[in-house]
């Protein structure tokens, strides 16, 4: 804690925290709070709203579609945070040094971040539909009799989901990583390059200590959306969810238990607050590797 | 030049370099081209068969001036740049001091504050929107940019994002500022901020990108047209008696080329942090 | 100045809380029952506000022509016209409705209407403007009347159904006659195979899951009459929903049905992948923007068995404040003459019962678009709301859902419904 250095007045941090507090209050903690409250009660988007204790709650523990959702979540982040750790810092390295080009290139690995959700629902159905590229390609090579189900079986509709979170990813937080990257001293690379250091081991001992903090950060990032998928899953099954709805993730039941006139607002929260328990988990986890480490 | 990352270039490890990177282009590019080519085509060509053509077969700007025909994009690209730009600054200030505050100054509370804004991540904002919207209401800001600035002014990811940032910043030049007799904005201004312009840049790109493409929310705020971020007026191109996919393309096109140019040029400061960095001193 | 702020935030929060928290039901203060109790006796003029759903910018004309000519026999009235687009329109009217600040005469589907009927959030027009109700056609009407709500609660607009359309080529190419389409099931089906076995599987005929629409059809009681329970779980759903089932199995359907909502089978059309789709009467026009190859191939037929009835309404706000000028207002817009206007620039039908005997509607002009659009407005004629009210977004895609549980064969149609019938009621419970 030496960094943590002394000032002369008691509330000059405070002075400097203080609008992203009150921004805290105001714009997160208090819709959470509100959140809380009706996940007590049988509340709509208008009206309602009689405490009805933890009926929502019980109502919760035999859905059967948040067992699906939970069990798809669990998935998601076991495959979603190993890949999406260490690929974009791959990315980042191929393209944090000064070529001809580069810009063009860095750029271009971040658009499917902001590409809209309607042209990649329509070129990832082209690619893997049963009449795809995908299945093209396979049935080309002679690899498949039948078209392979990707976008219609439970899990391969998973793993497809999977997939694209992965191809979004990448560019996201290769620029959290580039960042990163920017702070790791030069210094240390020169020294380590003059003690003759292989290209491997200087990425173990100088560039991977020097991105941890952001590694951590982002491995809770990934965890927290790993758990909280939606977009990706509603896209490739047009908002369906799949055959019997066991492809839908917990956001997309309280999105759909939430939205319109007669949306179960009660319900949804309590929704929330089980996915914030959930979540809250393996975030406590990577905090303390992350002390460990330290 | 030093060597950073892997290795010293040779001429091999050049080209090695360049084939990888085509390669990830080649998964990463695709809908962008696609929404390019769609965005060229002329009414004559199909852009919904089971085959479309990728290349126009005689591109047009056409599509462009009709989405500026049919609705005002000026007035619109100018609100969302409003609201961007409040966001923009919002984050970048609030978001560093708040970091900056976190990361570097000792004071009673700092864990349960640190606790707080990392609960937010995960707190799902869902459900909120129509509170949100009360709570915007009852500030009296319906109806205007800054009621669709003010929620994500300083937002809470950023907020961490800076503290990792200043967390990196190397203890021992803030020891030596203090032994020459520092306060705290001269450690903030001429030490640590040097040191995190690569995540202040990147905080600067989410926030641009977050607040130029959100639609739902500006939807519910704004009622008046003239008001309208762009997001949301290029759903006039979506009416319900006329929905023409080049059009979509266009607009979206339109949309797309101000976040590209952000993100291009601020790519660079990425390294400006340890490049000019107060490390030598 | 600190303090202050801390103050109104408070403030802010305290309102937030009555209003949000504790969800109580009418922001709208003095709107509600007893606002409908006046009759629309009271002078027209003054401010007035109206919201539309999705007509600018291609019917921005049309509608400040309409206002206009409003502004101008009224004088004195001021329309303030707001168009919102055609994406998140139930949450803009949902804030709406919830922050107190609905606009005096809103658009709303009937399935928009109820929640807010259920909130007294609505005017009773037919308690406010007894004299309406001789104008507009009786489905029309029908369409603002709830289950166990008394009075109706805006009134009709426009009107839509759904056609049939065809690849005439497709079908010709495999031996069928684009001019006897299929107009059964059975028919359907039949027709489907020979597509199916005459292209090697390459072509699809049918590409559309069986919903709701079609049980009522099939003659399953969808739901009880006080509209609280789904009651569609019935063998002669499950006869229906197997009869699909087989054709699914035989692959007749492409497999990605599975994951389609309803408008899918349109989207697949759209792409010449499949010969037949549902659509409304104005599909043609739309089709040729996005598929102009395609489009002067297409013939329509009329819908098989009871066609749908789309219904596009205006109701007016209880809160409003100027309910006399909103009514007039209301009135004018869905007036026999500005709706026949209107449907001369689409293809949608007017609800007023002057546009019947109108002959621009049962005459074609001739092209493929045109007959499509005689084949929907003589449909009309018989087209019923097919779908309750009640059967939300959330709702249709737990039935969905289900359908393609049973489709892909990992359970019994039995038991699917069954499924989505309990899911169901209990999403319909308070």
């Amino acid at each position: 804690m030496t960094h943590r250095l002394t000032h002369r007045r008691w509330f000059t941090p405070w002075l400097l925290a203080g609008p992203a507090v009150v921004w805290l209050a105001v714009f997160n903690l208090w819709p959470a709070v509100n959140t809380v409250i009706l996940s007590f009660t049988n509340a709509k988007p208008l009206g309602g709203g009689h405490f009805t204790g933890l009926d929502n709650y019980e109502r919760a523990l035999s859905d059967e579609q948040l067992i699906d959702a939970l069990v798809n979540s669990i998935v998601y982040l076991l495959v979603c945070l190993p890949l999406l750790t260490l690929l974009p810092l791959l990315l980042a390295l191929l393209v944090e040094k000064k070529l001809p080009g580069i810009t063009f290139f860095r750029t271009a690995f971040y658009t499917p971040v902001v590409a809209s959700a309607v042209v990649v629902a329509l070129i990832w159905g082209w690619v893997l539909d049963d009449r795809g590229l995908v299945n093209g390609v396979l049935g080309q090579l002679g690899l498949a009799d039948q078209p392979v189900s990707f976008l219609t079986d439970r899990w391969l509709l998973l793993f497809s989901a999977i997939g694209l979170t992965v191809w979004k990813g990448l560019g996201y937080y290769m620029v959290i990583y580039l960042s990163a990257l920017g702070n790791v001293a030069r210094e240390l690379h020169e020294a380590a390059a003059v003690d003759g250091a292989s290209a491997v081991r200087r990425f173990w001992h100088v560039t991977l200590p020097g991105v941890r903090p952001a590694m951590m950060l982002i491995s809770v990032l990934i965890s927290v959306s790993a758990l909280r998928v939606f977009s990706e899953l509603y896209v490739l099954s047009n908002g369906t969810g799949g055959p019997g709805g066991r492809d839908m993730s917990v956001v997309m039941l309280i999105q759909m238990y939430s939205r319109g006139f007669t949306g179960h607002i009660g319900y949804a929260s309590a929704l929330s607050l089980l996915l914030f328990m959930i979540t809250v988990g393996p975030m406590l986890l990577l905090a303390r590797l992350n002390r460990k480490a330290a | 030049m030093p060597a950073r990352g892997f290795g010293t270039p040779t001429p091999a490890g050049k080209a090695a370099r360049y084939l990888l990177l085509a390669l990830v282009l080649l998964l990463t590019i695709g809908p962008f081209l696609w929404q390019l080519s769609t965005s060229l085509k002329g009414p004559g060509e199909d852009v919904y068969s089971r085959t479309p053509d990728f290349l126009p077969a005689a591109p047009t700007f056409a599509n462009y001036t009709q989405v500026a025909d049919t609705i005002p994009v000026w007035t619109y690209a100018v609100n969302s740049l409003t609201v961007a730009g409040i966001a923009v600054v919002g984050n970048g200030v609030g978001a560093t001091l708040a970091g900056f505050a976190l990361s570097r100054l000792r004071f009673r509370g700092v864990r349960l504050v640190l606790g707080l804004f990392l609960a937010t991540l995960v707190l799902p904002g869902e459900v909120t929107i129509v509170s949100q919207y009360v709570t915007v209401r009852s500030m009296g800001l319906t109806d205007t940019l800054l009621g669709v600035a003010l929620p994500g002014a300083i937002a809470m990811l950023n907020v961490l994002l800076m503290y990792t940032a200043f967390q990196a910043v190397p203890p021992e030049l803030d020891a030596a500022a203090l032994v020459d007799g520092a306060g705290v904005w001269q450690r903030l201004v001429h030490v640590a901020l040097p040191n995190v312009r690569g995540m202040l840049s990147v905080v600067v790109i989410f926030t641009f990108i977050g607040a130029w493409d959100d639609f739902l929310w500006p939807l519910i705020v704004l009622n008046d047209p003239q008001r309208y971020t762009l997001t949301v007026g290029l759903q006039y191109l979506n009416g319900t008696f006329a929905a023409n996919p080049r059009l979509i393309a266009a607009g979206t096109m339109i949309a797309f080329l101000p976040i590209v140019a952000v993100f291009a040029a601020l790519q660079r400061f990425f390294f400006k942090g340890v490049e000019e960095g107060a490390l030598k001193g | 100045m600190r303090t202050s702020h801390w103050i109104r935030l408070a403030v802010a929060a305290v309102a937030a809380a009555t209003l949000v928290g504790c969800g109580l039901g009418d922001p709208n203060g003095s709107g509600g029952t007893g606002a409908g109790d006046a009759s629309a006796g009271g002078e027209v003029k003054g401010k007035v506000s109206l919201q539309t759903w999705a007509l600018k910018p291609k019917f921005t004309a049309y509608m400040e022509g309409v206002i206009d000519a409003f502004e101008k026999k009224h004088p004195g009235v001021q329309v303030e016209w707001l168009d919102q687009p055609g994406e998140g329109y139930s949450e803009k009217v949902l804030s709406q409705a919830a922050g107190g600040t609905l606009p005096d005469v809103v658009n709303l589907p009937p399935d928009f209407a109820l929640p807010l009927v259920k909130q007294n959030m609505l005017l009773d027009v037919a308690k406010a403007d007894p004299k309406r109700a001789s104008d507009y056609v009786e489905g029309g009407t029908a369409a603002y009347r709830f289950a166990g709500q008394d009075g109706t609660y805006g009134y009709p607009w426009y009107l839509n159904t759904d056609v049939n359309y065809w690849n005439a080529t497709l079908l010709t190419r495999y031996g069928l006659d684009p001019k006897k389409p299929p107009a059964t099931l059975d028919e359907l089906i039949a027709a489907a195979r020979t597509v199916k076995e005459k292209s090697d599987g390459s072509v699809y005929l049918m590409s559309r899951k069986p919903g709701l629409m079609d049980f009522a059809n099939a003659g399953v009681k969808l739901m009880s009459d006080d509209g609280k329970t789904f009651t569609f779980n019935t063998p002669e759903a499950a006869a229906l929903l197997d009869t699909y089932r087989g054709a699914f199995k035989d692959g007749l359907l492409p497999k990605d049905v599975l994951t389609e909502k309803y408008a899918g089978n349109a989207k697949l059309f759209t792409s010449g992948t499949v010969a037949w789709t549902t659509a409304g009467g104005n599909y043609i026009t739309s089709l040729a923007a996005d598929n102009p190859s395609l489009a002067p191939q297409v013939v329509s037929s009329p819908a098989m068995g009871t066609p749908p009835l789309y219904v596009q309404g205006l109701s007016v706000s209880g809160g409003t404040k100027n309910r006399a000028t909103a009514l007039a207002l209301a009135r004018w817009v869905t007036n026999a003459e500005n709706q026949a206007a209107f449907a001369r620039l689409t293809s949608i039908f007017p609800s007023t019962k002057a546009s019947a005997s109108d002959a621009f509607f049962s005459k074609s002009d001739g092209t493929n678009a045109g007959d499509a659009k005689v084949t929907a407005f003589s449909s009309l004629a018989g087209a019923r709301m097919l779908e309750p009210v009640q059967a939300n977004d959330a709702i249709k895609t737990v039935i969905n859902q289900q359908i393609a549980l049973a489709l892909s064969g990992r359970t019994s149609s039995k038991e699917a419904l069954d499924t989505a019938v309990t899911r169901c009621n209990q999403m319909l419970k308070d």
